[in-house]
């Protein structure tokens, strides 16, 4: 008999003000782009200001609410203390501001914004570590899935924060080198494990995948860990042939990561194309271009080449990646919420029924073109393209807002 | 008199899964159900997946509508993972509407 948890869905109130801070800040982080030139340059302190703003307003952000509902479904039972939720946005989100004010115009502030950031990661970790010990199956997916990815993840602040000491001169370092093993350890070990192991369960539950084998995804997951190591201390320790191996463990990772997503689609049950499928798509298809921009700027490849990698990895991937699962998170909380103490009562409204399905599309298109178009525009070191580019990314913004507003309020047939 | 199995998978399929839209007994989801004399029902079934967040409510709602029937009192449901479950064990009109066919 399977163990049923009675804790598994954390309330709507705990983890609404997560996607709607996280669309806030896309919508914001895509009105900034529009000041960016074709040509900027990836250490200006105006793109660090903005990478901090999209990655912690954003992406960790929103990441951080979905793994408050996450943990439980993977783990098969509820959090040791869901309650930490309440504490973790609004630590996270004054951390993210010090952090862009900082880079912007305070370098004073960086320490700052990086501790407290810290302690927000902290509380996060040190409950899904706890929720972890209270799961019978510490198998692989519980273990690959939330462990390793979190240790990367506060060993990734732990070494922004020397470098956020570095930077205001309180130590001497070559921040530069260390630059590296920051970005690989926080988008490598944590975001790309995070999406590697969350999509072991979310695809084939969402597209109805059965009978697959994992050891791709298993291999994937530990090549892309000693990659990340290797990347990592390579970089801060300054040994070449180290990061060498490292990338080429992270996309020998990456290639078998790809024959899984194969192996998982091919044995999908369900074949509707709905904008969760497309987000799907356009966002795998981004890790893979963005993986061949990135190879072709270690291979001596222009600056630009460097900008779309990360361009594309951040639009691209993350982007279409979370706000696709926006779709299936936020109606899926609501319905928990609202609906669900009527079954049987009433007639309630499938899942589905809350996603404005239109306005879903037109955001996909929207974000889909502006983020095509800067592309061109990086690679074209066009000014205009890149601008116009922006101002469809903003409309997409907008109309995401919108939709994540729509989902939230649903109430139809109360 | 006690409910019969056609009885009980009737009270299910008026259970659905709200994120594919379709009831259990179509999705091939209850692999068997039995009454007792002492109006005991028993329910034997699994689900489209292990990481199902909805898997409390539905045998919630399984219950509810078992112990529904005139001649139930009382309702088990047990999950079971053997054997696992595939779209193959759905209606062909469910397979259909999911774009398998």
């Amino acid at each position: 008999m399977f163990n049923i948890s009675q804790d598994f869905a954390p309330p709507f109130k705990l983890i609404a003000p997560y996607f709607r801070i996280g669309t806030f800040f896309y919508l914001a982080a895509s009105v900034l782009v529009m000041f960016f030139g074709a040509d900027i340059f990836h250490l200006d302190v105006y793109v660090l200001s903005w990478v901090h703003l999209f990655l912690l307003g954003f992406v960790m952000m929103t990441m951080l609410g979905a793994m408050a509902q996450l943990i439980p479904v993977v783990l098969e039972v509820g959090h040791f203390s869901v309650g930490v939720f309440y504490f973790i946005w609004p630590l996270l989100l004054l951390g993210m501001l010090m952090l862009v004010a900082g880079f912007y115009m305070a370098p004073a502030l960086l320490p700052y914004g990086g501790a407290v950031v810290l302690v927000s990661i902290i509380i996060f970790v040190t409950d899904a570590l706890l929720t972890l010990r209270k799961t019978e199956k510490l198998g692989s997916i519980a273990i690959r899935g939330i462990l390793l990815p979190n240790v990367f993840l506060l060993a990734g602040l732990i070494v922004g924060i020397v470098m956020a000491l570095g930077f205001t001169g309180a130590i001497t370092i070559d921040i530069h080198s260390w630059l590296l093993g920051h970005v690989y350890l926080l988008l490598g070990g944590y975001v790309i494990i995070t999406v590697m192991g969350l999509s072991l369960i979310l695809l084939p539950m969402f597209g109805l995948s059965h009978g697959f084998s994992e050891r791709p995804i298993n291999l994937a997951m530990w090549l892309i860990s000693f990659g990340v190591i290797a990347v990592a201390m390579g970089a801060i320790l300054g040994i070449s042939s180290l990061k060498i191996l490292g990338f080429l463990l992270s996309f020998s990772a990456v290639t078998v990561y790809f024959y899984q997503l194969w192996i998982i689609y091919k044995t999908r049950a369900r074949k509707e194309h709905d904008v969760w499928a497309s987000s799907m798509y356009v966002a795998f298809v981004s890790m893979l271009v963005s993986m061949v921009f990135g190879a072709v700027y270690l291979l001596g490849g222009e600056h630009k080449y460097l900008l779309s990698a990360f361009w594309v990895l951040f639009y691209g991937l993350f982007g279409f990646v979370i706000i696709g699962h926006l779709y299936k998170i936020v109606p899926f909380l609501v319905w928990f919420e609202r609906f669900s103490p009527l079954v049987g009562k009433q007639k309630v409204p499938m899942l589905a029924d809350m996603v404005p399905t239109r306005a879903a599309g037109f955001q996909f298109w929207l974000s889909l073109t502006g983020a095509v178009i800067c592309l061109a525009g990086f690679l074209g070191s066009s000014d205009l393209v890149f601008k116009s580019g922006a101002a469809f990314l903003i409309m997409g913004a907008l109309v995401l807002v919108h939709n994540v507003r729509f989902m939230m309020n649903f109430k139809e047939g109360l | 008199m006690s409910a019969t199995k056609d009885d009980i998978y009737a009270a299910i399929a008026t259970v659905i899964d709200p994120e594919v839209g379709f009831n259990l007994v179509a999705m091939g989801l209850i692999y068997d159900a039995s009454c007792n004399e002492e109006k005991g029902a028993k329910v034997t079934m699994t689900l489209s997946t292990k990481a199902c967040p909805l898997h409390q409510m539905i045998v919630t709602w399984v219950k509810e509508a078992v112990t529904k029937i005139d001649g139930v009192d009382s309702c088990e449901v047990e999950l079971v993972w053997e054997p696992p479950w595939n779209i193959s064990m759905a209606d062909e009109d469910v397979i259909k509407a999911l774009g398998g066919m």
